[in-house]
């Protein structure tokens, strides 16, 4: 492999302006909208006094899973050694602060009382899954923060692969953290399962690898910057394992659950007759989220095509919201069974799928915090060396001719 | 004035000291209302004597500025399919106040807590409004106030029992079916009852260990799972 020159983005013509400006009013928008809920309370949500987490926690549990994802690239060349990707190590931890911080940022707006984030950030229960995950975020941040440090510091590069290790440790336990929220919830049926965390990591690995193909795609192509078939190829190769993976540990999680009499009506729920919940599982989740992808990044004659290989990544990341969007609020609609065995309504929602749609301010917030971390990765790119000049396959792969 | 300079500087420490104690001592004696107490709070629901009016209801809500669409208890009317019959019950609910509480290992500030008394409640100061305890709550006895943006539930009335009143739901019961008081005192109602009958809770099963005892409730109300031989027979309820 050739010596490896990284350059910042020029970051001067209209188009940048024009993404810039995009990003900057749906961050603004989110804002606004954060204000104007705080203002006038969760009633002006969808939310209910069933479904407490709404359409913001689906976009900030995806950022905050992508994040984790996004960083495997990086892992792939520091932990496992694979020198092929070392090149593409500083963008992949650049978008795993990035989107960190957009997921936290939702998250921390949708709190039912944001103005007290600092009593979040003193006051700890060590028994909460919760509070582990304040710890395992600023972790993050911390471990990726230096992992870039000695990948762009000639005088530290020498610790660049210890400090991969934590980065790739803390990440895996972040994935872990977050899906343990879940995972420890034993009240509600649709999450009461220690297969949660298992499959947020691989979840992980999908969405993060399909935001950074997807990325680093586009930065190529509006950058012009050569953009190797080699590196693409690996990557798409990679996605279509990580598709497969996730899509094997949804059949076990389904699978194990209708292993258990009292999760058959929450699955079949899920399944079978949830209304948008089912269409989103069976639609958005499995057909378009990950078999239609996979047919994109190896049916012969398609799978070269690099338009192709880009919609299988938004694919990917519409499917991964369609799969948290099931989870999360899927898992709350369908009523606490307060009498197991036995069919139950009552006068106060008892038994009774719960009601969600979205409103307009908690979805602008949601896709605020997509912005946010758009904002960070184009603003990071501008401003340092993350992208090498050139990733064309006699610079990027060490067996080219 | 006698004291002198030096005399002021060799008490400074102690001064200090205490000043920086009192508020500790004060903040001891508030955090943990009822601790002072050696009651351990509880409540009997006779579900024979409920007749579905929602007194308790609207009391809460008036004694406790519960939003609107949102209760701290309720008397839910349920109807009951099994595979031919169908049956309909009250069923007062409330707050559990288990000793055994799965929302406050979750809560990750520590601002759900349990007195020594037993009753469970939200310091509002604390709760930053995630919905964690909301979501881990078995008996979905927790809500997030839309007003207030914090975690919400019943709190057996702790202000008028601190008092030395009854709860308002007990207190404005028109049949007398809500029995409040002091599981550990061997001559309370809510000890008799318990001791002379067989009371029953709501998903025991969980190992919440709740509170609020249920007299003469339905046996599958008990929460069990399909098969253990609790299914409804209408012959035997009445039906």
């Amino acid at each position: 492999m050739k010596i490896i020159n990284y350059r910042e983005i020029e970051g001067r013509s209209s188009g940048f302006l024009i993404l810039l400006a995009i990003l900057g009013l749906l961050a603004l928008l989110g804002l606004g909208s954060a204000h104007y809920m705080e203002e006038h309370g969760h009633v002006v949500t969808g939310m209910t006094n069933q479904i407490v987490w709404g359409i913001p926690h689906v976009f900030a549990v995806f950022l905050i899973v992508a994040a984790s994802g996004a960083l495997n690239v990086a892992s792939i060349g520091s932990v496992f050694g694979k020198s092929f990707y070392k090149p593409l190590a500083p963008l992949s931890a650049l978008l795993a602060i990035g989107l960190l911080g957009g997921g936290l940022t939702v998250l921390m707006l949708d709190l039912g009382r944001p103005d007290r984030v600092i009593v979040a950030a003193t006051h700890y229960n060590f028994k909460s899954v919760f509070a582990w995950n304040v710890f395992l975020y600023s972790g993050f941040f911390g471990a990726v923060a230096i992992y870039i440090w000695t990948m762009m510091d000639k005088t530290v590069s020498s610790y660049t692969k210890p400090a991969g290790y934590l980065a790739f440790v803390v990440r895996l336990l972040l994935t872990t953290g977050t899906g343990s929220i879940f995972g420890f919830l034993v009240a509600r049926q649709f999450y009461d399962s220690a297969l949660l965390a298992p499959m947020f990591i691989i979840m992980s690995f999908s969405y993060g690898l399909a935001i950074y193909l997807g990325v680093l795609m586009a930065s190529y192509k509006w950058t012009n910057r050569p953009l190797g078939d080699a590196v693409i190829n690996r990557l798409k190769n990679l996605l279509g394992v990580f598709i497969a993976a996730v899509l094997l540990l949804v059949t076990i999680f389904h699978m194990t659950n209708l292993y258990f009499t009292k999760h058959h009506g929450v699955e079949a729920f899920i399944l079978l007759n949830g209304g948008i919940y089912t269409s989103l599982f069976w639609l958005g989740q499995i057909i378009l989220g990950s078999l239609v992808p996979l047919v994109l990044l190896y049916a012969p004659g398609i799978s070269k095509s690099r338009s192709a290989i880009a919609f299988a990544c938004g694919l990917v990341i519409l499917g991964g919201l369609s799969q948290m969007y099931v989870t999360i609020i899927g898992g709350q609609a369908y009523p606490l069974v307060l009498f197991p065995g036995y069919q139950e309504s009552s006068s106060f929602f008892d038994g009774v799928v719960h009601n969600y749609s979205p409103s307009l301010p908690e979805t602008l917030l949601g896709l605020g915090g997509m912005a946010i971390a758009g904002i960070i990765v184009t603003l990071g790119l501008k401003v340092l060396r993350f992208l090498p000049l050139s990733l064309a396959d006699s610079v990027a792969d060490p067996h080219a001719k | 004035m006698n004291q002198s300079r030096r005399d002021f500087l060799r008490a400074l420490p102690a001064i200090t000291a205490g000043a920086a104690i009192a508020p500790s001592a004060a903040f001891a004696a508030t955090a943990e209302p009822g601790s002072e107490t050696k009651h351990r709070w509880a409540m009997v629901v006779d579900v024979r004597k409920c007749i579905g009016c929602q007194a308790c209801t609207v009391s809460c809500i008036m004694e406790n500025a519960v939003p609107e669409n949102s209760f701290r208890t309720i008397v839910s009317t349920y109807e009951v399919h099994d595979d031919t019959r169908t049956g309909t019950y009250m069923l007062p609910r409330l707050c559990n106040h288990c000793a055994n509480p799965p929302c406050i290992p979750v809560c990750p500030v520590g601002a759900t807590f349990q007195r020594k008394d037993g009753v469970v409640v939200v310091d509002g100061d604390r709760c930053v409004g995630c919905a964690y305890c909301v979501q881990a709550c078995p008996y979905d006895a927790r809500f997030i106030n839309h007003d207030t943006g914090k975690a919400d539930k019943c709190t057996f009335c702790a202000h008028r029992v601190d008092a030395g009143l009854l709860p308002a739901c007990v207190e404005t019961c028109v049949g007398g079916a809500r029995i409040f008081g002091d599981i550990d005192d061997p001559d309370s109602a809510v000890r008799h009852l318990i001791d002379e009958n067989k009371l029953k809770v709501l998903k025991p099963e969980m190992g919440t260990q709740p509170h609020v005892f249920y007299l003469g409730l339905d046996e599958r109300f008990q929460g069990r799972v399909e098969g253990q031989g609790t299914l409804w027979q209408p012959s035997k309820h009445g039906a």
